[in-house]
């Protein structure tokens, strides 16, 4: 089965968002933090007993879950709730979705669909003026002037996979549902390969570095020559592993997964986190975030597809 | 500092008769506009900087550095410039700053000061943050290519030997003038516009004697004690208030001073913010309000006066003094009888007002002190104001006009609002909320941030300026709160003076600045009353929500480093990554992240003490001179050194080891 976490806005929560670190250290905190601080809001909020609530049939989820056809949403959503406070054209609304190691290829279409969808939905939207994609396996490093395919340690993201999946953010730019696209950690040689096969040019490359003021130069050249825009960024890696999932949804956590997968304190079974979804919506002329939060899908238990 | 129009300015006894008239007019004026824009919406932020100078003139032969009087003439020759730019003259000089509008000059009270404000207001586009520092380092090259050879623009809050028996001015004046009768100064170090002079004489009128500024010495090894300031002559008879010495006020211990231009004579760094409408602004001027003592701290820079090393770090209390007219009634020092009360600050003070509706706004921190003119607002509530904005106005309005017109008193014009500004721009306190001008329908509501001393260089003035504006940006979007009780604020502001406050003391800060969590359940009726998101500016009703603790166990004595890096424990976050996590939620470019980090780094580190403040670096520097005795003096010769070091500092700014790398880099290399 489809497990949905989901963030609300962070903006509005506070504490867990703010980390007393360094600058440029890369962080799963704040996604970390901001799910488990939202399951607790949720689980302390909800009065009613566990367990027997829904559509008639029994379920063993806890009441301030919601069990609905696309999966279990961790906290329940209702997205009757307006999303933005202002007219939508006030905003510049920014989707970072970072695909996961060891998740095939042959998914990210629908994951793709799947996450746009859960934020155009939440912010009552009908399109996005910047997606960002973070492939699993690709290291930026500014230090030694090039970056690694680390396509050896992970096995997957191989350069076809990259370009594949592109075309599946190609269509949603045609339909009007993405603005500009944008990549995450590519160096100027990766860009430099890659570029001939779009048709949709990514407008931004997003960095992360360890000191943001030693960009190399070759990548500053070819970006400004190619237009795209350097940002920067301080998203970890994996941003979600499978035992921090577990972590979060076990026993010690939100009380849906069992400990290990035959335990027999929740959910049996695997879980497999599918993607990470960040949104932000920035009121433009005032540099106000007025939105900001996450979703992600894991797979659980039958659910786990084969690779 | 705006220039009112010319006219006749009436004396004190004069201007006296005629403050109620002037309050009364201020109050229509203000309430007129207050109804036209207290619906306007949806304003861009737009923010300034204003940065003043003193001007220098080096004798290097002689090695003396003098504060030149020649205000006037580098400002008219500035003026002739900037029609010429306007008429799309030469702008040849404008080659790094193409597409920004020439910078501005204004007089200052001295006339030995410059203030210059960029050609336009920055935006929030980062890249109008990018252009800050490159536009002040404009504003200063402009302004040197108007003055003679021998002059330099330095970003000094005081000049180190103002009010010396040396000749510290050029041209020369005599001290002991009719306006502002001082002993030290003489009146043309005063803009000569006739607003300055009798603004300076008013005061002192109304007072009833010459102001009085006594700083504690800093007392060196050599430094007698007790320490009775050499500079003070007691045998003076020009006028009435020659006697002020005579009856004590030149206190042990201290450097006394006599006169407005010792206060009024400093430059600050003053930020001015555009909110969205009038329910941010009033967000912005409450939240702001704690800030302003531990950026004070942050930016010391002043720990001389008149040729002495003080035992304080900043000017503030000093200005306070210099413009404070308040009588020997207001003052408490004798029993009520003319006046109609005893007023606790200076109209130079901290502010001691919180105006925002907002729910977390707890009346345990209100001024319970708060002086506040009953029928002012009555009247102001009576015409539909609320009561937290009346209270703020007719707190305001306490205070006698000073500078008076003649001529702006025959007619009341609703559409102007020059009376309104009449007591409120001579209420300088730390934050001022300003409604919209009358006259420019593109302007909205602003808050002023003003505690902020003038660094050295301009690296530091755009760092201190920029992270203000990241910290209203951190505010907004994490509707954060740091309310704590305004008189712990004013405190603060006392603590701030203290030499080395920024390492040694410490200040009452909130603990934890982040809104409860709200149910999502509730949240959109929540949302709302949210000040960040709501788009009404209507009076919000707080959500029903659980009881609070007490007031006391909301703040407590943090160090400024905990403050602005966060504390060990994890209480309180610290501003500095605040503005982080602000920035990792929007879209920054490389290049301007790493000017950004440039600027952070400056603020953590002067938080940390890894970098000297401005005071500090100067203490150092007058105590490593050759010529230094230990005896807190600061000779012409080393105010000659230090003008030179600080002069060299502008551009060098403490690279490779050069002068001032204590306080700009933290190392040699």
């Amino acid at each position: 089965m489809k497990l949905i976490l989901s963030s609300s806005n962070i903006m509005q929560a506070g504490r867990q968002s703010v980390i007393r670190q360094p600058l440029t250290q890369k962080s799963n905190v704040e996604l970390i933090n901001s799910l488990r601080s939202n399951f607790l809001a949720s689980q302390q909020t909800d009065s009613s007993p566990n367990g027997t609530k829904s559509n008639g049939h029994s379920t063993a989820h806890p009441s301030w879950t919601l069990q609905t056809e696309d999966g279990l949403y961790i906290p329940a959503l209702d997205f009757s709730q307006p999303g933005l406070a202002e007219e939508r054209d006030q905003y510049d609304i920014t989707v970072k979705l970072f695909y996961l190691p060891g998740i095939p290829v042959s998914r990210r279409c629908e994951h793709t669909r799947e996450a746009i969808d859960l934020v155009l939905k939440e912010l009552h939207i009908k399109s996005i003026d910047l997606l960002i994609v973070s492939f699993p396996g690709i290291l930026f490093d500014a230090d030694d002037d090039s970056e690694e395919e680390d396509s050896t340690s992970t096995g997957e993201d191989d350069f076809d996979s990259i370009v594949q999946t592109w075309r599946t953010l190609e269509s949603l730019h045609k339909q009007g549902m993405i603005a500009q696209l944008g990549v995450a950690e590519f160096g100027a040689e990766r860009l430099a390969r890659f570029l001939p096969h779009t048709k949709v040019k990514p407008s931004v490359d997003q960095i992360n570095l360890k000191d943001c003021c030693v960009v190399p130069k070759n990548l500053i050249l070819y970006a400004k020559e190619e237009q795209i825009q350097l940002l920067t960024h301080n998203d970890c890696h994996d941003i979600l592993p499978v035992g921090t999932t577990r972590e979060l949804l076990g026993p010690a956590g939100a009380g849906i997964l069992a400990s290990s997968p035959t335990a027999n304190d929740g959910i049996q079974g695997d879980v497999e986190p599918q993607w990470v979804v960040k949104y932000t919506a920035v009121v433009k002329d005032r540099g106000v975030v007025e939105n900001k939060g996450y979703f992600a899908l894991a797979d659980v238990g039958t659910c786990v597809k084969s690779r | 500092m705006g220039l009112l129009a010319l006219g006749t300015a009436l004396e004190w006894p004069e201007a006296k008769k005629k403050a109620d008239q002037v309050r009364q007019w201020g109050i229509e004026q203000l309430l007129a506009n207050w109804r036209r824009a207290r619906g306007k919406e949806r304003d861009a932020l737009l923010w300034g900087d204003e940065v003043e100078y003193l001007v220098v003139a080096l004798d290097d032969a002689a090695k003396k550095s003098r504060l030149s009087l020649a205000q006037a003439d580098i400002l008219k020759s500035l003026a002739k410039d900037e029609e010429l730019w306007k008429n799309g003259g030469n702008r040849s000089e404008t080659g790094d700053h193409a597409g920004e509008e020439p910078p501005h000059f204004h007089p200052e009270f001295g006339r030995f000061m410059l203030e210059a404000t960029p050609g336009q207001p920055w935006g929030i586009g980062f890249k109008d943050l990018l252009k800050v520092e490159s536009n002040m380092k404009w504003r200063r090259e402009v302004a040197k290519a108007h003055m003679a050879a021998n002059e330099v623009p330095i970003t000094l809050t005081t000049f180190p030997r103002l009010g010396t028996k040396d000749d510290y001015i050029q041209p020369y004046y005599p001290p002991s003038g009719p306006a502002l009768r001082s002993q030290f100064v003489p009146d043309e170090i005063a803009n000569p516009h006739i607003r300055f002079p009798t603004l300076a004489a008013n005061i002192r009128s109304r007072r009833g004697r010459k102001v009085e500024l006594n700083v504690p010495v800093f007392h060196d090894i050599n430094t007698p004690r007790p320490f009775k300031d050499p500079t003070v002559n007691y045998d003076l008879h020009n006028w009435p208030e020659d006697d002020d010495v005579r009856n004590g006020a030149a206190k042990d211990d201290h450097v006394y001073m006599d006169a407005m231009a010792f206060g009024m004579g400093s430059c600050c760094l003053q930020i001015t913010f555009q909110a969205k409408n009038m329910t941010e602004g009033r967000r912005l001027y409450d939240q702001l309000s704690p800030l302003g003592p531990i950026l004070l701290a942050l930016t010391a820079a002043t720990p001389i006066y008149k040729g002495f090393l003080v035992d304080t770090d900043v000017r503030w209390n000093q200005i306070g003094n210099a413009v404070d007219d308040r009588t020997p009634e207001e003052l408490g020092e004798a029993p009520l009888k003319n006046d109609r009360w005893r007023i606790p600050k200076s109209r130079y003070a901290s502010n001691s007002t919180y105006i925002s509706q907002d729910p977390r706004l707890r009346k345990e921190y209100f001024d319970p002190d708060l002086v506040v003119d009953q029928d002012i607002k009555k009247h102001l509530m009576d015409e539909g104001m609320d009561e937290l904005l009346a209270t703020h106005f007719a707190h305001l309005f306490i205070r006698d006009p000073l500078v008076i017109f003649s001529e702006d008193l025959e007619e009341l014009d609703l559409n102007k609002s020059d009376h309104f500004e009449n007591l409120q721009s001579t209420n300088w306190q730390h934050m001022r909320f300003k409604p919209p001008p009358p006259d420019n329908d593109n302007i909205g509501w602003r808050v002023e941030f003003r505690s902020m001393e003038i660094q050295i260089t301009d690296f530091e003035n755009a760092a201190f300026s920029i992270f203000i504006v990241l910290i209203t940006r951190a505010i907004l979007s994490f509707d954060l709160n740091f309310y704590i009780p305004i008189q712990r604020t004013t405190e603060n502001m006392e603590t701030a003076h203290a030499r080395n406050a920024v390492q040694d003391r410490k200040f009452w800060f909130r603990k934890d600045p982040f809104p409860r969590r709200v149910p999502r359940s509730t949240q959109q009726s929540a949302n709302g009353s949210t000040f960040s998101s709501g788009t009404s500016s209507a009076v919000n009703t707080p959500p029903p929500s659980p009881p609070l603790g007490p007031v006391d166990s909301e703040y407590d004595l943090m160090t400024i480093n905990d403050i602005v890096n966060g504390c060990d424990d994890g209480s309180f976050p610290g501003l500095v990554p605040l503005v982080e996590s602000y920035l990792n939620s929007v879209n920054v470019d490389v290049e301007t992240r790493c000017f950004l980090a440039s600027y952070l780094d400056l603020i953590r580190k002067r938080a940390d003490g890894t970098l000297w403040t401005g005071a500090r670096w100067m203490r150092e520097f007058v105590a490593k001179h050759p010529s230094y005795k230990q005896d807190s003096v600061v000779s012409e010769e080393i105010t000659y050194d230090l003008v030179k070091a600080v002069e060299e500092m502008t551009t060098k700014e403490g690279k490779d080891g050069s002068v001032g790398w204590e306080l700009l880099r933290g190392r040699k290399f």
